[in-house]
């Protein structure tokens, strides 16, 4: 079959667009779901968390699959699998069932992985962070973009978007199967796939690299999904007596307040993320290593020091928001909110140019286990912020207590100026495997 | 500054993808001085005042 590496790019894309629609397709019609099935509050709270339920283990193995079994088959069963599903869930008369139905869709999530792994095997090692921004950030837009127009399309009728929501997803799958190809050539494919045993994946967990580099993750892109599910509360808790004075007095009036004040974050760490490729890719080609402690001479030591860079930035937007809230000022938490969702953006896209470099032979295992453990942060964060005596500490509490650590750690783990791969928990990879 | 590796030339489709990305910057940059704006005014009579 005669292809291109972009148009393997826009079928991933587009896969992982329409996977990360569909994951939070059901957040954009909880209000119709409560009112549907009369759910409490705390039955809302279930269902929105719900979502991540999935995403920690399932991109794990999803990671390990399209390692083993190629990017093309892993992404046409989680669409066409979680397409059937959601078709399912259009006829449900059920809360329970639809709410386990809900569950397995929201898998689609941990397709991000599978793309990945699927770029990583198309493109070269100096333009991989511009190439893997473009579809992680192109693709995350599906969650800002889910929330604006699904309600507006399919108003409060959510049995009609589940049902061409699955669909489509059929349709993609076939595509993504017929167009769709592994690698870029037959022994970079070959090679992943041998790679794919237990063993290989257990060396890739215990790799000091690899867990900094999860807690990298968690710092970003878990925070970022954190976030969503955060911000909207805290802007109506935190800020209530300015948005009245801003005139939103009425409960629809909060809610767009107080959403369009949180979709900042969402959209800047979401579309600013290829230009963090773009910058992971310059430092690159320019050979910056500003930061000290981190190595200098490995092959990919600028990329190192460009997410250094962001990690303490978004440790510091944490405490600026922390600050921004305790001055009590609307303007500038958003001001602040506008840089923090720009700074995550630098960690998530600095982290994937770097992971297919460090684990070129184990791509989709070494994705599954940054890119799924750390999403875990997406449940942890929201219990701190919540359960902070002042609405505002949090970010600073999380800041100082798990960010510097994780800084710190990532630091040390980075400072090896040959092979960091080879050193972990367990010794180093054994003779004649290449990590 | 550390010289890791000579610079490559760009391939074709590079300059397309960098004209996506600042479009998705654009975009982003949109949306916040959308939401700076209503910090300041509220919804200023768009869409209407709730």
């Amino acid at each position: 079959m005669h292809t291109h590496k972009t148009e393997q790019l826009l079928i991933a894309t587009v896969g992982f667009f329409w996977c990360f629609l569909m994951w939070f397709s059901t957040a954009a019609f909880s209000p119709s779901i409560a009112s549907t099935y009369h759910l409490s509050i705390k039955d809302l709270g279930l269902l929105a968390s719900s979502a991540i339920w999935m995403a920690p283990v399932g991109r794990v193995v999803a990671g390990w699959a399209s390692d083993r079994f190629g990017a093309p088959r892993t992404f046409a069963v989680i669409l066409a699998g979680c397409g059937l599903v959601s078709i399912a869930s259009a006829y449900t008369t059920s809360y329970e069932l639809l709410f386990a139905e809900r569950v397995i869709v929201a898998i689609a999530g941990v397709s991000f992985v599978v793309g990945i792994q699927h770029v990583a095997q198309w493109f070269e090692s100096d333009e991989i962070g511009t190439a893997e921004g473009l579809y992680a950030g192109t693709g995350n837009v599906g969650a800002g973009v889910g929330a604006l127009f699904l309600p507006r399309i399919f108003g409060t009728d959510y049995h009609s978007a589940f049902l061409w929501l699955g669909v489509i997803a059929l349709f993609v799958a076939l595509w993504y199967l017929w167009r769709g190809s592994a690698a870029k050539t037959t022994e970079r494919s070959t090679v992943a796939r041998r790679s794919s045993d237990f063993r290989g994946a257990v060396f890739v967990w215990t790799r000091y690299i690899a867990i900094a580099l999860m807690f990298a993750y968690a710092m970003a892109f878990g925070l970022e999904i954190a976030m969503n599910a955060w911000l909207p509360g805290y802007f109506t808790r935190g800020f209530h007596g300015e948005l009245l004075g801003l005139g939103f007095s009425s409960v629809a009036g909060l809610q767009i307040a107080a959403g369009t004040f949180a979709a900042v974050e969402s959209f800047n760490a979401s579309l600013f993320r290829p230009f963090s490729g773009f910058m992971s890719d310059l430092f690159q080609r320019k050979g910056w290593t500003p930061l000290p402690f981190i190595a200098k001479e490995l092959p990919y030591a600028p990329r190192l020091h460009w997410l250094g860079i962001a990690l303490i930035l978004i440790t510091l937007a944490m405490a600026g928001l922390t600050a921004a809230g305790l001055y009590g000022s609307l303007h500038w938490s958003v001001a602040v909110l506008v840089v923090f969702g720009v700074f995550l953006s630098f960690g998530t896209g600095g982290t994937f140019a770097l992971v297919p470099l460090l684990f070129p032979d184990r791509p989709g295992i070494a994705a599954g286990f940054i890119g799924g453990v750390s999403t875990a942060g997406g449940i942890i964060y929201p219990l701190i912020f919540g359960g902070s005596a002042n609405i505002h500490m949090g970010y600073l509490y999380v800041a100082v207590y798990m960010f510097v650590p994780f800084v710190v750690f990532y630091f040390w783990a980075a400072r090896y100026e040959r092979h960091p791969e080879e050193h972990g928990l367990f010794g180093a990879v054994p003779i004649g495997q290449r990590a | 500054m550390n010289p890791v590796s000579l610079p490559a030339p760009r391939e074709p489709w590079y300059k397309y993808g960098i004209a996506i990305l600042v479009l998705e910057m654009a975009i982003a940059i949109t949306v916040s001085a959308y939401s700076l704006y209503m910090t300041f005014n509220g919804l200023g009579g768009f869409p209407g005042k709730h």
